[in-house]
């Protein structure tokens, strides 16, 4: 039987202001994922000055940047809130990444004290730290099991939601409790790049998932040759965690 | 006195142990005398320096060899670009009474280091190459960059040698001649240019002026090329010195040197006939790529401003060994070319390249994760390999060191067949696994990028498999390279 033609619309957030950190190569992630699978996918880059249409996307990225070019984001995804709450609570998926993650929540204090409002979707604060907590890091997560990449980042973040994971070696949010990242409806956020996506399939994959569900599209995913994937990943492990 | 004792002590031990001392010695005068690069700089009479993101080694080694014609010169070699580095290269050249027995200088200047060093030392001319994000500078604080060269610069009196290309650095240009300090500056030929189909998020893409967007008619490489703002009217400026490569030579136009007709024939003749040109000459370049073309220029630009010929550079470059993992040729079966990677737009620059060499190729690609290659290897998706996949031309690839298995899965992504690449973690497994495969398709060349802590190993493994009786063919890659 024919598999009717699916297509994923994804919106890359303010390309311009959040690049740190080869946000591309999750992008350049989902976009062959779908592709080796026959799934059309078209990401639109968004920039401050485009009207953004959530409800025009299947998932959102949203990537870092200089606290800076985070304060003329925040506020501009400020203005916007209302309808960020209703696509969130609606179950838009959304992966946020670093500064992304930070804006998810109440604020971000400052070194200097000063707080940048976030959007408020969830409760979740930071604040940045004395130091930066920078390294490897690979977690554990109920859903999409071990996750690797890097971290780097003077904010320590707190929340009462469930987390993307449990660290197993590094930082994570805040370098204390233990957790990392958060899970909410079908918000993930997380401090790991590296980029995030080309080492872990299994999160990939979950992304796609959720984001062909949400668009009302058949979620099944054809299996992938991972195997340079899953080599990346566990060379990663053996040689810059356990060793 | 004890500092420089010190430091020429470290340096002729580390002679003695056969390695080069290019940064320790100054390491520990400075630690014992904090204020030794005064003290020997106020000896010199004159000093060059070059600074910029990419090109600051090649750009400098390529003076050095034509300057040295002239006389002896204290040079920084192999990108020692901080203090000790600098300090280093003029104990070199100090006696055991702190005396300084040469008097001019050329030093490759990291961008950071200059506003410390500038007021030390006598500077008559700056050269800076270009801006672009570095991997370890990832905070987009290319402002803070060019902030650092401006306060440098305004210490000083010293001419000015710049990029017109590169947006960011014309800035740095307009301020020198507002000045009324003396200015040269250099740029490709529009035949190079390349349509701006492949926008990537590009560093200095905005008009620093206004903040708006620029319009290019096309790139060299990076945010390099003939750019211009619609709202101000900041623009790209003709500049004074312009070049053009024609296979291995530069043909450059510039205002020093008069059209052979009305001036003898100093200048050097063209069998090619590009000659026909009024005010052009043609010089062989040593090094290879649009990018080492890029250095080239700079240099020239500079040595035709202090008065040198045409023939006179081309006797300087005539015996020049490019530094080490810039286009270096080996003699291995096939024939490989070594060069360092470090961040996106150097990085992409070399695979442009390497990609415009003629032939089919094998590529090699070593990634390291130490502390001085950048922990984090993000930076590689940042990098275009896409170039890999779209421009063909590439047999095969082999990715090694201790990211090899990130890079395989980086060029999968970039769309590059995964059936053609292979992954050998261990860096003499990998080289020997490039050549064998260049050897096994019919004598393809290798083409080996490295990160910093992979490049000096990966020399030493090329350097051991170099063959003495190399064929006609290698050996005539070379003569194309230096003649």
């Amino acid at each position: 039987m024919p598999t009717p033609r699916r297509r994923l619309f994804i919106a890359h957030l303010y390309p311009d202001l959040l690049n740190l950190y080869a946000d591309r190569g999750n992008i350049q992630t989902l976009r062959r994922r779908c592709e080796w699978r026959g799934i059309e996918v078209e990401v639109a880059a968004v920039s401050l000055t485009d009207e953004l249409q959530l409800g025009d996307y299947h998932l959102v990225l949203l990537g870092g940047g200089s606290d800076r070019e985070q304060e003329i984001v925040a506020e501009a995804l400020r203005r916007r809130r209302a309808e960020w709450r209703a696509a969130v609570n609606d179950g838009l998926p959304v992966l946020a990444v670093c500064g992304g993650y930070q804006l998810l929540g109440s604020y971000y204090q400052l070194r200097d004290g000063r707080q940048v409002e976030g959007l408020g979707l969830l409760d979740l604060v930071t604040q940045a730290g004395p130091t930066r907590l920078i390294g490897n890091i690979a977690i554990d997560s109920p859903e999409a099991g071990r996750i690797v990449g890097f971290e780097n980042h003077s904010g320590r973040t707190r929340h009462h939601h469930q987390p993307l994971g449990r660290v197993i070696a590094g930082h994570g949010n805040n370098g204390e409790d233990g957790w990392e990242g958060v899970r909410y409806l079908n918000v993930f956020g997380t401090y790991i790049h590296g980029p995030l996506l080309p080492k872990n399939p299994r999160l990939a994959d979950l992304l796609l998932h959720t984001a062909l569900r949400y668009a009302g599209l058949p979620d099944h995913l054809d299996p992938l040759d991972d195997r340079l994937e899953w080599a990346a990943h566990e060379a990663f492990v053996a040689r810059r965690i356990e060793s | 006195m004890l500092a420089i004792w010190i430091g020429k002590l470290a340096l002729w031990t580390l002679r003695l142990l056969g390695r080069k001392g290019t940064s320790l010695p100054g390491q520990l005068a400075l630690r014992l005398n904090p204020r030794i690069l005064e003290a020997l700089g106020r000896q010199l009479t004159s000093c060059i320096v070059v600074t910029g993101t990419n090109g600051k080694t090649t750009t400098t080694a390529l003076l050095a060899a034509v300057l040295r014609v002239r006389g002896p010169v204290v040079v920084n070699t192999d990108g020692a670009n901080l203090q000790q580095g600098l300090v280093s290269a003029l104990l070199v050249h100090t006696d055991w009474f702190g005396r300084l027995r040469t008097k001019t200088a050329l030093f490759e200047v990291d961008e950071a280091t200059l506003p410390r060093v500038a007021a030390v030392l006598p500077i008559r001319w700056v050269v800076v190459t270009n801006l672009f994000r570095d991997q370890l500078d990832r905070y987009g604080e290319l402002d803070l960059a060019l902030a650092k060269i401006r306060d440098g610069l305004q210490q000083t009196d010293a001419g000015l040698v710049w990029n017109a290309d590169d947006p960011l650095v014309c800035r740095l240009g307009a301020e020198t001649r507002r000045q009324g300090k003396p200015q040269v500056s250099f740029g490709l030929h529009p035949d190079h240019l390349q349509p701006p189909w492949r926008d990537l998020v590009r560093d200095g893409a905005f008009c620093l002026a206004c903040g708006n967007r620029l319009q290019y008619d096309g790139f060299f490489y990076g945010q390099l090329g003939v750019y211009r703002c619609c709202h101000c009217g900041f623009a790209r400026p003709d500049p004074d010195v312009v070049g053009r490569l024609e296979s291995a030579s530069l043909i450059v136009q510039s205002r020093h040197w008069p059209s052979p007709a009305a001036h003898g024939n100093r200048l050097a003749a063209d069998p090619a006939g590009a000659g026909t040109f009024a005010d052009q000459a043609s010089i062989a370049l040593p090094v290879r790529g649009l990018y080492n073309a890029y250095n080239a220029l700079a240099a020239i630009s500079l040595l035709a401003e202090l008065g040198f010929q045409p023939d006179e550079i081309q006797a300087g470059w005539a015996s020049f060994q490019p530094p080490l993992g810039r286009m270096q040729v080996f003699a291995t079966r096939p024939t490989s070319v070594l060069n360092l990677v470090k961040n996106p737009a150097g990085c992409d620059s070399v695979l442009r390249a390497i990609l415009a060499e003629p032939g089919d190729k094998v590529l090699c690609v070593a990634i390291n994760d130490q502390a001085a290659d950048g922990r984090d290897v993000s930076w590689l998706w940042d990098a275009d390999f896409e170039l890999v996949a779209d421009l063909g031309g590439v047999a095969r690839c082999v990715t090694t060191g201790m990211r090899a298995e990130d890079m395989a899965l980086r060029l999968k992504y970039a769309g590059y067949p995964p059936g053609h690449i292979e992954c050998v973690p261990d860096l003499a497994a990998g080289v020997a696994q490039a050549l064998a495969a260049g050897w096994s398709l019919g004598g393809l060349s290798v083409y080996v990028l490295a990160t910093y802590t992979a490049l000096h190993p990966v020399a030493q493994l090329l350097a051991e498999r170099v063959v003495a009786d190399a064929d006609p063919t290698q050996a005539a890659v070379h003569r194309a390279s230096v003649s």
